[in-house]
């Protein structure tokens, strides 16, 4: 505690909340020290470089082959894909519902958007395999809709809720004395915000993406019936692939547990953890050092 | 600020409680005693394959139409409501909970490896009838008239992706490719069909895995050039949506199931760890009986012999 004069109470809830802290973070550790330990047989046996960095998935052969790079490709393909289409429309959704929209319209389009967010991933995923599919089939005639691309689409449906509220945040804590200072000088609405606004609010953005591109990753049953299930690396965005919950979620019905191909699909689901972990690290990492702007004059 | 600290302890007492009763049920022996103990097992829980699920489903319902309470159908029972649950997961999901208790029977749609058998062996298997994978292309599909019947050489080069267009398959075909539809690489029909046809023959890597059964159907069925093995029922269920390929000559008819020349099948398999209860064999005993054939051979599949 910072304050030398805490009472006995104060320390004691203190502690006690700490506590229960503790026991979250310990629940993420005991997570990822499960799945290690169920998957353990395939990085000693497989090793790690083989594991991630071959192209060969081929639990049915004897003697079976699991190596996940084209899963590896294809769910960061998708997952960047996905924030590719979002990040622009969800900025700009951000950016119009904090500065120009009136007030009684944006009371009204904020739910409407966060709406978006309770809507079922299979119910995503049956909509785009019904009506995306078939449209990509007959209208474009391509020879099967699935594909990258598609997953993509409909994931960036589901994590534009993320981008455009926690952007909206990030604008709306942008301190008011910007804006005076921009009507007494006479800017307009629009160079304030895309010039000073935007650049001041950039640490929550990109914050937001991160948030997006985890949700985007592991997102199962939309790429499962969109992004075609295919054992190939994918070589355009128009190609189909197989993302790597797709991969668990397909396999693991089929796989005794305990069997080496059960193991796989464990340190398949590790691997996907730890990348999502690490993206998040490495962004939080990058807004933590870049100097804070904002409070740069106080 | 008494307030606050009242509504503080009662939330951080039902905290503690979840928690703790959540861990306490660790002890997964006495969750299965309490599931299997004769008396108190009122439910009864089926799950894994999804072919067997609608047939399962569909004589449930009527199990419980007809008879309402366990004292209707054996009057030594008490006066308890007919619950029968059903859900889907696939033939491995399906043995794997059937042995740790998650269903008290497992529905299974595919031939058993010994080792399966195993573990099963001092329980029931019982054999609810037979599924044929018919190999199935959309009725627009100019094959279905050029060239309705397949060798078994020509369907495995489809499948592993050596015949890449229609128009290598024959020259009167569009020259369009051949999207083929399989099912997880790990599942019931995809081992029947390795054994069937493939026979070790890696599935081409350009083929499509489509989760479910009814998925496969569904993509044949809106796609021109897709092509798949698909549940006989499903088929049988689709006439106008999906039409059925020659093997080698021999259509995928009744008698030539029965009579064993059309070879691409499965048993359907309901298989349950310990012997069953009163409750468990009453519903088997629906499901082996006239009515429960009538559904069977109302969705399009085959049951056993007499």
């Amino acid at each position: 505690m910072r304050y030398s004069l805490a009472s006995q109470r104060d320390k004691f809830w203190g502690a006690f909340f700490f506590l229960i802290a503790l026991i979250c973070s310990l629940l993420l550790a005991a997570v990822l020290l499960f799945m290690l330990k169920e998957s353990w047989p395939v990085w000693t046996e497989i090793g790690a470089k083989s594991f991630l960095l071959a192209t060969a998935w081929n639990p049915m052969a004897s003697p079976p082959e699991f190596s996940i790079a084209p899963m590896l490709v294809s769910t960061i393909w998708v997952a960047a894909g996905s924030l590719l289409i979002a990040a622009p429309i969800g900025f700009a959704c951000a950016i119009f519902l904090a500065e120009f929209a009136p007030a009684p319209l944006a009371d009204i389009l904020r739910p409407v958007l966060n709406i978006l967010t309770g809507i079922p991933s299979v119910v995503y995923g049956f909509l785009g395999a019904a009506v995306l599919v078939r449209f990509f089939e007959r209208s474009l005639g391509w020879s099967s809709g699935e594909s990258l691309f598609l997953a993509s689409l409909v994931l960036a449906l589901m994590v534009l809720p993320f981008i455009v509220a926690n952007s909206e945040a990030a604008l709306r804590s942008v301190p008011a004395e910007y804006r005076y200072a921009a009507l007494a000088l006479g800017v307009s609405k629009t160079h304030l915000a895309i010039h000073v606004l935007v650049p001041l609010a950039r640490k929550g953005m990109l914050g937001s993406l991160a948030l997006a591109f985890g949700r985007a990753a592991g997102e199962t049953m939309a790429v499962l019936m969109l992004a075609g299930n295919i054992l190939l690396t994918p070589g355009s965005w128009l190609d189909k692939g197989e993302p790597l919950p797709a991969l668990i979620a397909l396999e693991l019905g089929s796989a005794v547990p305990g069997s080496p191909h059960y193991q796989a699909l464990l340190a398949a689901g590790l691997v996907l953890v730890v990348i999502v972990m690490i993206i998040n690290l490495l962004l939080n990492n990058y807004l933590h050092t870049a100097r804070n702007e904002v409070n740069r004059f106080e | 600020m008494r307030q606050k600290i009242g509504i503080m302890v009662v939330l951080i007492s039902l905290l503690m409680m979840s928690i703790i009763a959540g861990c306490s049920n660790t002890n997964s022996d006495a969750d299965k005693q309490n599931v299997k103990a004769p008396e108190q097992n009122v439910t009864i829980k089926v799950g894994g394959s999804s072919t067997l699920a609608p047939i399962i489903a569909k004589c449930a319902d009527d199990f419980t139409e007809e008879y309402k309470t366990w004292n209707k159908v054996d009057s030594s029972l008490p006066e308890e409501g007919i619950v029968i649950f059903v859900s889907t997961g696939g033939s491995g999901f399906g043995m794997k909970s059937a042995l740790d208790g998650t269903f008290d029977l497992g529905m299974v749609s595919k031939t058993l490896k010994d080792e399966e058998k195993e573990q099963f062996k001092e329980g029931e298997i019982i054999q609810l009838g037979s599924d044929v994978l018919d190999i199935a292309v959309n009725p627009k599909n100019p094959v279905a008239k050029v060239k309705p019947d397949l060798s078994k050489e020509e369907i495995k080069a489809i499948f592993s992706g050596n015949i890449k267009t229609w128009k290598e398959l024959d020259p009167a075909l569009p020259d369009r490719p051949i999207v083929v539809c399989v099912r997880d690489l790990g599942g019931g029909a995809s081992e029947v069909f390795d054994k069937a046809i493939m026979e070790g023959t890696p599935i081409s890597n350009q083929a499509l895995q489509i989760p479910s059964m009814g998925a496969l159907a569904g993509k044949v069925m809106d796609n021109q050039d897709a092509i798949g093995y698909v549940s006989s029922g499903l088929v049988n269920q689709n006439a106008d949506k999906l039409t059925a390929l020659k093997v080698d000559g021999i259509a995928p008819t009744v008698e030539n199931i029965t009579s064993g020349k059309y070879q691409i099948g499965r048993p359907l398999l309901l298989m349950s760890k310990d012997k069953l209860n009163a409750r468990e064999q009453l519903f088997v005993d629906y499901l082996k009986s006239d009515k429960g054939r009538t559904v069977i051979e109302d969705l399009g599949y085959i049951p056993p012999a007499k």
